[in-house]
């Protein structure tokens, strides 16, 4: 069984500010991580080949930095990886990398198992599994946990978080995993050694998928025109450092005067 | 193309969605004298389409055929951009639920128009109709305005953004509609029910928000007690909920978002996943032990101390001075 997880290298969006004056977003100095969903992306992958056997094949498309987190991801039981670089500068929505996931897993063959998180770490617009499945013609299971493979078929439960249902769809299909489909592993420093020797190759777009700058512009369709931080004005008063009754009745006085409390 | 295509679609299966889209919907393409269609899919739908004209809705196509009656994005996709292929609308509203977080991106696709998440608002420009939608980026820090380049938009839209307005007197034309549609791809063996939680989060005027700073769910006790003692309701991170599985459901990014007179969080990280739930509160109350919870800095008030020891000391006063939420 051939395998495909698409991850991302994210922005770490705890670090990520607003300037309370002048509502910029802070982006200089943000690091960039594999997400946190993304584990749980590898993990479904990799338990999947153990559980039936089969290969891994990790697809991102970033930076040329992305290559650390692929390394490490490479730990997690893949086979090999890919890396899609993209062009700096360019300001692309989901459409756009969409475009080029499928254009790089339709290079090498096909899958019958395409692994994606609900959203990515920073993004969180949730299109990119879906419009995947789209745009290769398959179909998905998406919040998928729970999953099994039986006589070529793919059988998942599909949380609705009001409720969840089996389902059953013929391989290959595009699963969405979410934070709740399963507890990743930790590579061990031995799987982390083992990875360095695993196949890590870089992609341009126009030379190794015949992706101009062009495309990949119509491919996006929003121009992005401004952004601004929400700022959200909270008092930040602090108690503290006075015996717990003390502190209780000095909060009841403040939300009394608050007018959210009476007599 | 672009000159063909006039007008707003609207599809939610989640009826308050799809009425409050109903409602900005009419308000920007009454403005331009383009009309308001809602898709209504299901075995069954007609019922519902009967005072959809009141909620600003001009045409109501409905669509109605075994295959739509569980929910499986491939029949669906079908059924709406077959409909999309005869109303030809510009701008196409989805609500911000799981299944229109699964079916927009997928008809987004297959019609190659733009598609916008986490969209708060949009506008269409007198004149040359285009497109400007604003979003929440970065999991809620920050909106993004976007000026759409394809000729159709797809956006997904969070429930609770818009307003639903009843309008008098209105009537909406109702048409029957059979699109071609597909074999579903999905085979449902079994529909599993989670406990539903009694009553709407969305309406209380007290929220005890609960974190990980609680050890066990017994624990969870004392909140209860205090969310009571003010009327309230209890909510929780996800974690709490999806991990732990102590409460139904969660507030957030991907959950509910509440707008309470006051929330009292108790033991909460302060993730901004979680503070998109909660930041509509009037006056947040934070307690956690530690003095470098992300928390604290995201409240009014932000009380250091061990609410294992707080809250009883503050459902103590609260009895002592017989107060009750105003």
């Amino acid at each position: 069984m051939k395998i495909a997880a698409c991850i991302k290298y994210s922005l770490d969006v705890s670090e990520v500010k607003v300037d309370a004056s002048t509502k910029q977003i802070r982006l200089a100095g943000v690091p960039k991580k594999l997400g946190n969903i993304d584990r749980n992306v590898l993990e479904t992958a990799a338990t999947l080949k153990e559980t039936y056997g089969g290969t891994v094949h990790l697809f991102t498309f970033g930076p040329p930095e992305a290559k650390n987190i692929l390394k490490e991801a490479l730990g997690v039981n893949a086979d090999d990886a890919t890396l899609i670089l993209e062009p700096s500068g360019e300001a692309l929505d989901p459409g756009a990398t969409v475009a080029v996931l499928a254009a790089a897993l339709k290079k090498l063959g096909s899958f019958d198992v395409i692994v994606c998180g609900e959203a990515s770490d920073d993004g969180f617009t949730y299109q990119v599994g879906p419009r995947l499945a789209e745009t290769l013609g398959m179909p998905q299971i998406t919040y998928a946990r729970k999953i099994t493979i039986e006589n070529g078929s793919i059988l998942a439960e599909r949380d609705w978080g009001e409720g969840a249902e089996l389902v059953k769809a013929p391989l290959p299909v595009l699963l969405t995993v979410t934070e709740e489909t399963n507890t990743p592993r930790r590579p061990t420093l031995m799987d982390l050694v083992k990875a360095k020797k695993k196949p890590l190759v870089e992609w341009q777009l126009e030379k190794d998928l015949g992706i101009s700058p062009q495309t990949l512009q119509d491919a996006s369709g929003l121009q992005l025109l401004a952004t601004e931080g929400i700022v959200v004005e909270r008092k930040q008063i602090l108690l503290k450092d006075k015996p717990t009754a003390d502190l209780a009745s000095e909060l009841v006085d403040l939300l009394v005067q608050e007018n959210l409390l009476e007599g | 193309m672009s000159n063909l295509h006039r007008g707003i679609l609207v599809f939610s299966e989640a009826r308050e969605t799809c009425l409050e889209l109903l409602g900005k919907a009419h308000e920007v393409a009454a403005r331009l004298g383009m009309p308001v269609t809602v898709a209504l899919l299901g075995e069954r739908v007609a019922a519902e389409a009967v005072d959809l004209g009141t909620w600003g809705a001009d045409q109501v196509y409905t669509v109605e055929n075994p295959r739509l009656e569980r929910f499986d994005a491939h029949p669906y996709t079908d059924a709406l951009t077959g409909l999309i292929d005869q109303v030809k609308p510009k701008l196409i509203l989805f609500g911000a639920t799981k299944r229109g977080f699964e079916l927009a991106p997928r008809v987004a696709a297959r019609l190659g128009a733009a598609c916008v998440s986490a969209c708060v608002d949009f506008d269409i420009a007198p004149g040359t109709h285009e497109i400007e939608a604003r979003a929440m980026i970065y999991t809620g820090l920050g909106i993004a305005k976007y000026r759409v380049k394809k000729s159709i938009a797809v956006l997904i839209v969070p429930p609770k953004v818009f307003v639903k307005r009843a309008l008098n007197d209105r009537k909406a034309e109702i048409v029957p509609y059979k699109p071609k549609l597909g074999e579903p791809k999905l085979e449902i063996l079994e529909v599993r029910p989670q406990m539903a939680a009694g009553t709407r989060l969305e309406d209380a005027r007290v929220v005890v928000d609960v974190g990980q700073g609680f050890r066990q769910k017994e624990d969870l006790a004392i909140a209860q007690e205090l969310a009571d003692l003010l009327g309230g309701q209890v909510s929780c991170t996800r974690p709490i909920s999806s991990e732990r599985g102590w409460l139904p459901e969660w507030l957030g990014l991907s959950g509910r978002k509440v707008s309470p007179r006051l929330c009292i969080t108790l033991g909460v990280a302060g993730a901004i996943q979680h503070m998109v739930g909660i930041r509509g509160s009037e006056v947040i109350v934070a307690v956690d032990n530690s003095p470098d919870s992300a928390m604290l800095v995201q409240a009014d008030y932000g009380i250091i101390d061990d609410l294992y020891k707080f809250v009883p000391a503050l459902m103590q006063v609260l009895k002592t001075r017989q107060l009750r939420a105003a």
